[in-house]
């Protein structure tokens, strides 16, 4: 029991570091974690949660506003960019983060190709991290059920 | 100049562009000068900026303008002179020739009509001789004819020779009767039909008369009869040579012969009358010449008919010479002048006013001759203008003036006298200048006169105009200075008004950037990460920031209080307290130059004021720090006292007296306080005075007004050494008038300067006096060891006026003497014998002491008076030690002081610790602690000695400013010290607040941003900490208790996260997700929401960057005390939110 809980420790900070050493997340997220108490067990899931929400709604907004080959409504699509970048800095999704200040840089000079690419990216990078995330949970969970305690990873 | 560039235009005229581009740029300039003179608001249009930037090139302009004007002003009153002086000129010359022309006019007139009347007198006499000479010839004529006839008549037909010379001898005699009767006859000759011939003469030339006959033989008696009278010619008379002619010389009197008849030649003859002269019978008249005459004849002739009137027998011719009728005329002439000359019709002159010789000599004779070849000049001069102007068709009369004859003008005047058979001319010839010569001198001596006198006056009334238009032009140009003056002031006014709106509107956006910059330096410095290298620089950029947000302040407070925009608030504050911070936190500074600071507050002082305390503040924050500035050595003294504005008047007198340099400002405060009993009657005004003292460079008397104002510094080249912008004072004085007060540089004794400066205020009624703890019943004896006098000195009178003995010692060995005096009691004796060298006034002190009951012994101790640059400090504190059972110690800290200097008091047991310097409040706070101690030491004195009690009165030195202050708070509330175990309750005057720095905390005092009290969440602390530039870290999880925060952010994830964020740290929070929700929920939490804090907060930052306005966190009456917003948050913009709000 004590080595299974062990090893799924084990992993999940293997994991975690991966994450981080990838450049998917970065130390926002640790302050997030931080913040994570009694209080509001989930408070991480919540937001992650949030998150991904709202990257869905906001990329889709952006994908609908750039379909329209004629009148890009670059505003709208950078708007949309601002808040997706203010929402994954808040997470710490620093890929998403990075990305996201492309296509703000694109939007802003009106590339219309390099939004579309950048869009793109977006979309598989946030689809990325949520499957990352979802594992990463996955794992929390799983110790949680063995009844171990979540380590603390110290980046 | 104008005249000059002109003429350049002119000669550069081929080179048209650049001369057009001149004339352009002058006309534009001209333009341009007139329409600043027109409109001169239009100037008021400029930006401050601008007009700042330029106010070179516009003094420049305006000195130009000036010049210009003055020249054109200089030409207009010229061109006003020279039309003055023009039409003077006109006036009087138009008056010089009237007078003139008509005095003139009018004399020439008159003397023309009397001339005239002269001229035609002159003529007409001699016209009237010529008359009566010739009507005197004809009478004579006449009656030689009669008589002949009679005489012949008589003697009818002589027939014989007897009776024939009978009737010649009687006819003789008659005709001599009548030529003797008549002198002017020249002669009277008979011409007989028979060729006899009988005629008297008289010769004027010898005066004598002759008888003159022919030869009466070659007669016959009836020769030649009447029918013969064909007969008779003038040639048998003359040329007849047979006959011989006698000539016998009569006496012309008596007519008696004289000598013999003389045979003469015919030559000789005079003009006998023949018959061919009476062709008609009628009588004829000739002007004839004799030789013996030099003046023409007039000669008359009859014929002498017989009895039956049928036959002529004998004509008689009379001659009478012109000779008197020229006489006559030289006579008028000799009187009036001028010429006169008769001329018979043909020309020929018969009688002229002149001796020149009216014949001619020919070789026949005689002969008459013509004016026109007179020898007379003016005769001949006259006659040829006369022939020439009129030819042979001469008018009756001629009146001619201004003839010019020769160089000369003349009258010329002519008439014609009909005579029968012998018409005359008369001439009068007079030069002009006889009758109007002096007419015309006269005149032109007038015009002289008049002209010189037209000039004089002239030149008089020019030097009038001169004079009169001097004062105009000079008030005139005074005028235009005036009004140039008027107008720069105007526009100087208008653009540092502009300047003072554009600073204060700009007031918001200076300073937020930089609180943006200290509050990221200040999390910069907080920072780990930093290396020391780094962390140096960042900390200079902190102070560069801090000075250049001073400065900044400095010049909108001036601007903001310029442009009438401060609004000073009416809040209760402690007074003393915010003073002896003040003190507190420029004795660091002090402390560091070696100079003291002291307060010196009287008792009578308000607790409580209401008032401004930000602006009070930075009024002495600003005087002290000047004083700092320019004081090396000595101390600086801020004294006040109390005045009640309703006794003011009793003390009138007094303080007049007193100070002799107030007494303005005290009539002026008289007055002041007269309006304000008015405007509030009710309020309870007080005055308070104030003096900041330095020992300082001091001021120069001359600069004592000047100092106040703007950028004014009383020694300029200070600026290099002390820096400062001299807005200081300036802001100082701005906010003293408008808090009621005034400020003044006072005459000083010694060296340094004195600022003394008043403040109305009033005190809130409620506010109970401040209570005097009475020390005197507890016998304390206080021994005060400090270095600097002026403090000590302050510090020992207001014990000694409260009944506490009093004992003061300078230096190490002092202390230690009188500390030995006072409480080694059994080596009295000795010591005072040792120690001989102490002062009377202090054994009279000692001794005093020593009457005291049960003494309590107070003293304190300057740390500076132990020596720490060695370690023997310690032993001198081993020494005091030994006394600590019997007197307590109070130390005087310096901010300086080390950790292992407080460690080792604190190990001692000595636990009353207080910051330099030392003032009132602190030093009732010493007394208070240790009359406490003493009773609680004699309450527990069965339990033990419980040295920790002493906890209980400990506190921290809580040295609060407001951020408003010219000084930045932010540095000292860095260095506050927050003491955990607060207990105020315990001290009987609720007003007195704790000094005493707490012993058991102080360890803490290096992280003192992180320990922050949660008891007490008051406004005033929360604004503190936030001032003090706190990073939000984990260890602080609870600093924002019970702060509400409204939240408004559009991004749910954001959203989450900040409140959780502010959640942890223990704040409430009320997230809305758009501007309108914020406004909706602030309405609807409090409907009197006045004035909610705003914070912007950017949205890409996770930690709470915050730039907080602390002066509307003050005002804690709205809903929330804090409000995050994303600039960008939907539906309505932050600042129309602020707006709304």
């Amino acid at each position: 029991m004590d080595t299974l809980i062990a090893q799924l420790q084990r992993q999940f900070r293997d994991y975690t570091i991966s994450l981080y050493h990838q450049g998917f997340l970065d130390d926002q997220f640790t302050e997030l974690k931080k913040l994570q108490d009694e209080c509001s067990p989930d408070f991480v899931a919540e937001v992650v949660t949030l998150f991904f929400e709202d990257c869905e709604k906001l990329i889709s907004n952006m994908a609908r506003a750039l379909d329209q080959a004629g009148n890009v409504d670059f505003k709208l699509v950078g708007s949309s960019v601002h808040q997706l970048k203010g929402s994954s800095s808040s997470v710490g999704a620093k890929r998403v983060k990075g990305l996201c200040i492309t296509l703000k840089e694109c939007c802003d000079s009106q590339n219309y190709e390099g939004c579309v690419r950048c869009l793109q990216q977006v979309d598989i990078e946030y689809k990325t991290l949520k499957a990352k995330l979802q594992d990463l949970f996955n794992l929390e969970q799983q110790i949680v059920q063995a009844g171990g305690r979540i380590p603390q990873v110290d980046i | 100049m104008r005249g000059d560039s002109f003429s350049m235009n002119i000669e550069n005229i081929p080179d048209s562009p650049m001369v057009s581009r001149k004339k352009k740029m002058k006309i534009r300039k001209v333009f341009d000068k007139m329409t600043q003179w027109v409109t001169p608001w239009r100037s008021n249009l400029e930006s401050p900026r601008e007009m700042m930037i330029l106010r070179g090139d516009v003094e420049q302009d305006e000195f130009q303008y000036a010049s210009s004007h003055c020249l054109s002003s200089y030409y207009s009153v010229f061109v006003v002179r020279l039309a003055i002086m023009v039409m003077l000129a006109i006036l009087i010359g138009l008056l010089t020739v009237l007078t003139w022309h008509f005095t003139r006019i009018y004399t020439k007139q008159s003397l023309k009509t009397l001339a005239y009347g002269l001229r035609y007198e002159l003529l007409q006499r001699p016209v009237l001789r010529m008359w009566s000479v010739v009507n005197t010839t004809s009478e004579l004529t006449t009656a030689q004819v009669k008589l002949s006839e009679y005489v012949i008549k008589k003697s009818d037909k002589p027939t014989t020779q007897e009776e024939l010379v009978e009737m010649y001898q009687a006819m003789k005699d008659v005709t001599w009767a009548l030529f003797a009767s008549a002198k002017a006859l020249n002669a009277i000759t008979i011409n007989y039909r028979n060729g006899f011939v009988q005629a008297f003469h008289r010769d004027p030339a010898s005066s004598s008369t002759f008888y003159i006959f022919s030869d009466l033989k070659n007669y016959s008696i009836n020769g030649i009869g009447p029918e013969d009278v064909s007969g008779w010619n003038n040639q048998s008379i003359h040329g007849n040579m047979s006959a011989i002619w006698y000539q016998q010389q009569l006496d012309p009197v008596t007519g008696e012969k004289l000598g013999k008849p003389l045979k003469i030649p015919p030559d000789d003859l005079i003009n006998i009358a023949g018959i061919s002269q009476v062709p008609d019978g009628e009588a004829s008249w000739h002007v004839t010449v004799s030789k013996y005459m030099d003046s023409p004849l007039l000669s008359a002739a009859l014929p002498v008919f017989d009895a039956s009137n049928k036959s002529i027998v004998a004509v008689v011719g009379v001659t009478t010479a012109l000779y008197s009728v020229g006489q006559l005329m030289r006579d008028l002439v000799d009187v009036h002048g001028g010429h006169i000359y008769l001329t018979s019709q043909e020309g020929y002159l018969l009688a002229t006013s002149t001796n020149g010789p009216l014949l001619k000599n020919t070789t026949n004779g005689p002969k008459l001759m013509k004016a026109i070849d007179s020898e007379e000049w003016v005769i001949r001069a006259g006659a040829q203008w006369l022939e020439k102007t009129y030819g042979s068709k001469r008018p009756q009369e001629v009146h001619a003036e201004n003839v010019k004859l020769g160089d000369q003008r003349y009258y010329i005047d002519s008439f014609y006298l009909n005579l029968k058979r012998l018409p005359i001319r008369g001439v009068v010839i007079i030069p002009r200048k006889f009758i109007m010569g002096k007419v015309d001198e006269r005149a032109f001596k007038t015009l002289i006169i008049l002209i010189s006198a037209s000039v004089c006056i002239f030149f008089i009334g020019c030097v009038c105009i001169l004079i009169l238009t001097n004062g105009v032009s000079k008030e005139m140009k005074l005028r235009a200075e005036l009004i140039r003056q008027l107008d720069a002031r105007r526009r100087a006014e208008a653009s540092s008004n502009y300047k003072s709106q554009f600073l204060a509107n700009m007031s918001h956006e200076l300073r937020t950037p930089m609180a943006a910059v200290i509050g990221l330096l200040d999390i910069l410095i907080s920072d780990d990460c930093l290396s020391n290298e780094q962390y140096a620089t960042v900390t200079q950029i902190r102070k560069c920031s801090t000075a250049l947000l001073r400065l900044l302040n400095n010049i909108l407070d001036l601007s903001k209080v310029e442009s009438g925009k401060l609004v000073l608030e009416e809040a209760e504050f402690d007074l003393g307290r915010e003073l002896e911070g003040l003190v507190d936190m420029f004795s660091v500074q002090c402390i560091n130059q070696n100079v003291e600071t002291v307060l010196d507050l009287s008792d009578d002082m308000p607790a409580l004021v209401r008032g401004d305390s930000a602006r009070l503040v930075q009024i002495f924050a600003n005087l002290i720090s000047n004083s700092i500035k320019f004081t090396t050595t000595g101390h600086i003294i801020l004294r006040g006292w109390c005045e009640n504005i309703n006794s003011l008047h009793d003390e009138m007198s007094l303080t007049v007296d007193r100070k002799k340099p107030w007494a303005p400002m005290k009539t002026k405060l008289v007055q002041h306080r007269n309006h304000l009993q008015k405007s509030c009657k009710n309020a309870n005004k007080m005055v308070l005075w104030f003096e900041v003292d330095d020992t300082g460079c001091g001021i120069d008397p001359s600069k004592w007004d000047s100092v106040f104002e703007s950028f004014e510094q009383a020694d300029p080249s200070t600026t290099r050494t002390h820096g400062g912008t001299g807005l200081g004072l300036c802001i100082v004085r701005n906010l003293v008038n408008k808090m009621g007060g005034e400020i003044k540089v006072v005459q000083k004794n010694g060296l340094g300067t004195l600022m003394r400066l008043y403040l109305i205020l009033s005190t809130p009624e409620t506010a109970d006096q401040n209570i005097q703890p009475d020390f005197s019943k507890y016998g304390l004896v206080v021994l005060l060891s400090m270095y600097g006098s002026t403090a000590r000195m302050i510090t020992s009178k207001w014990l000694r006026k409260h009944g506490i003995a009093t004992v003061e010692a300078s230096d190490w060995n002092e202390l230690t003497q009188i500390i030995r005096d006072l409480l080694e009691m059994g080596s009295r004796v000795n010591s005072f014998d040792s120690q001989n060298n102490i002062a009377d006034s202090l054994r009279a002190e000692l001794s005093n002491i020593e009457e005291i009951k049960n003494p309590v012994f107070v003293i304190v101790v300057d740390i500076g008076v132990l020596d720490l640059t060695t370690d023997i400090w310690k032993e001198q504190l081993n020494y005091l030690d030994r006394f600590s059972n019997k007197a307590k110690f109070a130390w005087l800290l310096k901010h300086d002081t080390s950790n292992i200097v407080k460690t080792e008091l604190r190990r001692k047991g000595h636990v009353m610790m207080v910051n330099k310097p030392l003032y009132k409040a602190k030093m009732i706070q010493i007394l208070e602690a240790v009359i406490k101690n003493r009773k609680r030491c004699n309450g527990l004195r069965n339990r033990g000695n419980g040295s920790d009690e002493s906890h209980d009165c400990l506190e921290i030195d809580p040295t609060q400013f407001d951020t408003c202050s010219s000084d930045d708070s932010s540095e000292t509330s860095g260095e506050k010290h927050i003491d955990k175990s607060v207990q105020p309750s315990t001290l009987h005057s609720p007003v007195l607040k704790n000094y005493l720095i707490d012993a058991t905390n102080s360890n803490n005092d290096d992280s003192t941003s992180a320990s922050i009290t949660q008891k007490n969440p008051e406004e005033e602390d929360w604004k503190d900490r936030l001032y003090s530039g706190i990073a939000l870290d984990g260890k602080n999880l609870k600093s924002l208790e019970g702060v509400r925060i409204l939240l408004a952010e559009d991004t749910p994830v954001l959203q989450r996260v900040a409140t959780i964020m502010l959640e942890k740290m223990g704040a409430t929070v009320t997230a809305v997700w758009d501007g309108q929700q914020a406004v909706d929920s602030l309405n609807y939490k409090s409907i009197n929401a006045q004035d909610p804090t705003e914070e912007h907060k950017s949205s890409e930052e996770e930690t709470v960057n915050n730039s907080i306005n602390p002066q509307s966190s003050l005002r804690n009456s709205s809903p929330y005390d804090l409000i995050l917003m994303d600039c960008q948050v939907k539906l309505l913009f932050t600042y129309e939110f602020n707006s709304t709000c």
